[in-house]
């Protein structure tokens, strides 16, 4: 299992380097993946994609459809883009603390 | 003799029963000859010698020449002929034919003998599949395939929903309350089938694809069922899955009763559902055709149905060629023609068409978590391709290598200045599709955009007109005064390449075929003298070969590119754009 260390900070992460259980999230954890992703500032928007991501997560088991986080969250699929640019799957998941979508994503 | 174990028996057996002619031919041509190692991914990144295609292909070989061919049946030893033996082997092979290969067919198309590697892979990995030997991510894909019909367990009513939402967002665009995403409509003139990414993460390219029958007023219509287009069938090298797959959409269609089947820009989905599932859902002959949407907006462009305005994509944009797409389907031309309409400034990757190198995500292996660092490692070939061209904007016609590049531009961090931001940004990935409905002129404004008069900078600009028919000069010429241009003309290479030293024109329009000096010849050497080099030349040609000045010469590739017949429309948006641009470099030159 591979390790990440970030500012003082140690996450197990699978091979594609998202975080190996959902009990090892923290808010850190979205600092670091934030830089990979390029995006410069994290901004209450983004909180909520995170927060709406977790609590479906806890319920469900999966991570929702895009169509269910527009649903939830209200914004829309060109604004996810903005807030994400690689995606509901592969950029908010990731920092969300979910694991990695399946299929050829 | 070691004992082997159940599963080496087991994986020897249906090896020999689906060993076929196809498989046997590039197992018996194969010389070693070394051709291959310099065309696969894998091997250029790392220089590991194991990594060559012939290489990799010698663990299965060697089960083949045991098996089949006669001097490895009477001398095995002689010629290294050896059934699997052993799990172990087995996880070795696995890892070879699911880790380090994409099934790109790039050695293919480099070796002299066409020895299929993707084919031979595909058979192993079908008998791997059986037994169990297979990442965990391509079982569930399968299992959801199987069970679900789609690769990524979406439900109807999740399917059903994600379109009503598109719908809805689409209503708000075209300012139309009534606009519906047609459902099951029979008897419409096609079905469009896409890949589950599009539904389940990034409805995007639904939505521009959508858009763009809008405008041109088609006639389609969405399927309930069977609207999957991708197929595991090809990367598990399961034939039974790949024909299940292809029957549920041939199916529904055929309910339909529709005259053709678009296939959404997905590279192994155009591959599968048009050449490979008929034959493997013995579905043929076919009551429909089938073609993929970039044949489609080619066409569209190509009729007036839609109509682009390329300044809309002032970025530049290049394109990645899937390989399923250019190796397997013949695709290379409609997305350079969509994407040459729909941009300002497009680059070419080098090397590209069927000598593109794969998103290193191909054949299944971005379901594959166990081989991503090494996918990641040898996609160091792609990102320096990618980081060559200077795009803000990977264009690609298929979703697993818009996954695929994107992790590459993550990985290797290739980033884009954009002027107006603080940092520069990751490169972005999208669907040629994508800017192509970005770059569509609504019909309401059609009007006011065509053949705009040239901007005052570009005004009384030169432009040398070289063309060996008298009558399409004339034309041209006429076009370009009336837009305000100077024109001087030559009927033949050699006068053409006097008049551009010593009438030094700001642009050059050139015919390819020209008896004498020929076009080609032409523009080589005006490429290479330091006098002439810089003059921007515009290729206007009723031949098709000028590839090779695209991207096999060292010399600078021609400003822009048209076929005859000319439309006077896109002649002269080319010819505004080619001189706004170089005035552009001009200004910051000096």
């Amino acid at each position: 299992m591979a390790t990440v260390e970030y500012e003082g900070n140690t996450f197990n992460v699978d091979e594609d380097g998202f975080i190996d259980s959902f009990d090892g999230w923290t808010k850190e954890w979205v600092q670091y993946v934030k830089l990979q992703e390029g995006i410069d500032e994290l901004n209450e928007e983004h909180w909520m994609v995170i927060n709406v991501l977790q609590d479906y997560y806890k319920k469900n088991g999966i991570a929702p459809m895009v169509r269910i986080l527009s649903k939830l969250t209200k914004f829309k699929l060109k604004h996810i883009y903005e807030l994400f640019p690689s995606g509901p799957g592969k950029g908010a998941c990731k920092m969300a603390g979910l694991p990695k979508p399946t299929g050829c994503v | 003799m070691r004992q082997k174990s159940q599963n080496a028996i087991a994986f020897n057996e249906s090896f020999k029963k689906r060993t076929n002619r196809q498989h046997v031919l590039s197992f018996a041509a194969c010389a070693h000859c070394g051709t291959c190692n310099d065309s696969c991914h894998y091997f250029l990144a790392t220089g590991d010698p194991k990594m060559t295609p012939a290489a990799k292909m010698d663990k299965i070989r060697q089960v083949y020449k045991a098996q089949k061919d006669w001097l490895g049946r009477l001398m095995p030893t002689w010629v290294g002929a050896k059934e699997i033996e052993t799990d172990e082997e087995l996880l070795e092979l696995q890892d070879i034919v699911f880790g380090s290969c994409t099934g790109c067919r790039r050695c293919t198309f480099n070796c002299p003998f066409g020895v299929d590697t993707a084919a031979l892979v595909g058979l192993a990995r079908s008998c791997l599949v059986d037994l169990g030997y297979a990442p965990e991510g391509i079982k569930v894909v399968m299992k959801d395939q199987w069970e679900i019909g789609n690769q990524m367990g979406i439900s109807k009513e999740e399917y059903l929903d994600t379109l009503e939402w598109v719908q809805e967002e689409l209503q708000e665009e075209f300012g139309n309350p009534d606009y519906k995403v047609p459902i099951d409509k029979k008897g419409a003139d096609f079905v469009y089938v896409v890949n589950p990414r599009e539904i389940k993460y990034d409805p995007r390219s639904l939505q521009a694809a959508f858009k763009i029958f809008y405008y041109a007023g088609l006639d389609w219509t969405m399927g309930s069922e069977g609207w999957d287009n991708t197929n595991f069938g090809l990367f598990s090298g399961k034939a039974d899955l790949g024909g299940h797959m292809g029957n549920l959409a041939y199916n529904h269609a055929k309910k339909l009763e529709v005259k053709r089947m678009i296939i959404s820009e997905c590279g192994h989905g155009l591959r599968s559902t048009k050449w490979e599932a008929p034959n493997w859902g013995k579905a043929n002959p076919l009551p429909f055709e089938i073609s993929s949407l970039l044949e489609l907006m080619v066409d569209l462009i190509n009729i007036g149905k839609i109509v682009l305005d390329p300044s809309k994509n002032p970025y530049p944009v290049t394109y990645h060629d899937p390989c399923n797409l250019s190796r397997s389907c013949g695709i290379t031309e409609e997305p350079r023609f969509c994407l040459n309409r729909a941009c300002v400034d497009f680059r070419e990757m080098i090397p590209n068409r069927g000598d593109s190198y794969c998103c290193t995500g191909g054949g299944g292996a971005m379901s594959m978590s166990e081989y991503t660092g090494r996918r990641l490692e040898v996609a160091k070939v792609k990102a320096d391709q990618i980081r060559k061209t200077g795009a803000a904007i990977v264009a690609t016609a298929c979703h697993n290598c818009v996954d695929g590049l994107s992790d590459v531009i993550k990985n290797y961090n290739l980033r884009y200045d954009y002027r107006d931001s603080k940092t520069p940004s990751l490169l972005r990935v999208c669907n040629v599709c994508e800017l192509v409905a970005e770059a569509m002129v609504i019909p309401a404004e059609i009007k006011k955009t065509a053949a705009k008069a040239p901007q005052n900078a570009i005004k009384g600009k030169k432009v040398l007109v070289i063309d060996d028919e008298p009558d399409i000069i004339v034309f041209i010429e006429t076009l370009l005064t009336d837009a305000g241009f100077k024109v001087v003309t030559a009927n033949d290479g050699m006068t053409g390449l006097e008049k551009a030293k010593t009438e030094h024109p700001d642009l050059i329009t050139l015919d390819i075929t020209m008896p004498g000096k020929s076009g080609i010849q032409f523009f080589r050497e005006l490429r290479s003298s330091a006098e002439t080099a810089n003059i921007p030349v515009f290729i206007i040609t009723g031949a098709i070969d000028f590839r090779q000045l695209m991207y096999q010469k060292a010399v600078q590739a021609p400003d822009g590119f048209m076929m005859k017949p000319i439309n006077p429309e896109v002649l002269l948006m080319t010819v505004n754009k080619i001189l706004e641009k170089s005035v552009r470099n001009k200004t910051v030159v000096n």
